[in-house]
């Protein structure tokens, strides 16, 4: 599901080492947590998204920027179409 | 002594020689009822489990026909029971498996009308619905009457479970507060589903309904775990009962049962 990379390359701007989905990733890309959601492409659904436990603000994808050491989840929604309208 | 005839004894053996659930806990089991909303990828499963583990009176709400798009994941039901009833379909295999339980059955769908009378007849209630409306109004319900309910979702490769205590753990608003937004979030009938996943999702969730009905273990209540088939991982996500949540939290908003909108038009509570 995941596609972070997970070590640093040569010549790459550094990044940081997240906790994603409980699982230690270094991350290189913009640094809000809309761009590390896109990063995931299709395979990331409709997601709630928590940073160190706190279910974030959807509105505030754009806004927030991760920081080293973050712990960050996705809280899939499954269970039924929300209808495709 | 235990009220277990010797077939019983018998049928249920290998639960009984486990000292967790030994004669009482199959008393337990017995004496227990769950009602399970839906009999189709999900329901299948956790109908067929709580069956065969002797639950002594299990509840099916179903409203759907038997389609042949559903045998793949559907076990429950076999290629001639194509265009029955599901919970027709499901109460037969119930009983070749099982004839020890009842079954009760309801071909209606349930509504904010008649799901607080039908929980109130159950010790628990396992979702297995396809859909958000009725999911949020499982829940609403679930903690309104301070039942026990067993969670579940699938998609594509993913399914996720969560156990909630009704009014005393953390419910499914107190994780996703409202119903995404139409058009985000797909149906299995549109993104697809791996049939195997709802099997895993399923059983999973009758070994929740089983661990809870006899004490045994650890169930996961403040806990939600996520299935990913493709990394063959799981992921726990720990669940807090949210103070702002609209039916369970300080003030609640939600005080009588909500519907949201089938038809894709998702309003928001009280609007």
């Amino acid at each position: 599901m995941l596609s972070l990379k997970n070590e640093a390359a040569a010549g790459e701007a550094p990044g940081l080492n997240l906790e994603v989905q409980g699982r230690k990733v270094y991350y290189q890309g913009p640094a809000d947590v809309r761009s590390l959601l896109d990063s995931q492409g299709e395979s990331v659904l409709y997601a709630n998204v928590r940073i160190n436990g706190s279910v974030l603000d959807r509105r505030d994808f754009e806004n927030v920027l991760l920081k080293e050491g973050d712990s960050v989840e996705f809280l899939y929604f499954m269970g039924g179409g929300s209808c495709s309208t | 002594m235990f009220n277990l005839t010797e077939e019983e004894i018998e049928r249920y053996s290998r639960h009984i020689i486990l000292p967790e659930v030994g004669g009482r806990g199959q008393q337990k089991l017995k004496e227990a009822s769950v009602l399970v909303v839906g009999a189709g990828g999900l329901g299948s499963p956790a109908l067929l489990y709580l069956t065969a583990a002797g639950v002594g009176r299990i509840g099916i709400i179903e409203d759907d026909v038997v389609d042949l798009t559903n045998l793949q994941r559907q076990v429950l039901h076999a290629t001639a029971d194509v265009g029955k009833p599901k919970a027709q379909s499901a109460s037969e295999t119930m009983k070749q498996i099982n004839p020890l339980v009842e079954v009760d059955v309801y071909r209606e769908r349930l509504n904010k009308d008649n799901i607080l009378p039908l929980v109130e007849k159950y010790d628990v209630v396992v979702d297995g619905v396809d859909n958000f409306p009725t999911r949020y109004l499982i829940n609403d319900a679930c903690v309104m009457k301070k039942k026990a309910l067993v969670e579940g979702g699938i998609l594509r490769f993913m399914g996720l479970i969560m156990s909630i205590r009704g009014g005393e753990t953390a419910c499914y608003r107190c994780v996703y507060e409202e119903p995404p937004p139409p058009g985000t979030v797909p149906s299995c009938a549109e993104a697809g589903i791996l049939g195997a996943v709802a099997g895993v999702v399923g059983t999973l969730q009758a070994t929740e309904v089983l661990k809870i009905l006899t004490g045994v273990g650890k169930p996961l209540f403040n806990r939600m775990l996520q299935f990913d088939a493709e990394e063959l991982s799981f992921h726990e996500v720990q669940a807090k009962r949210n103070p702002k949540c609209p039916v369970c939290g300080e003030n609640p908003t939600i005080t009588e049962l909500v519907e949201y909108d089938h038809t894709c038009e998702i309003q928001a509570p009280g609007s």
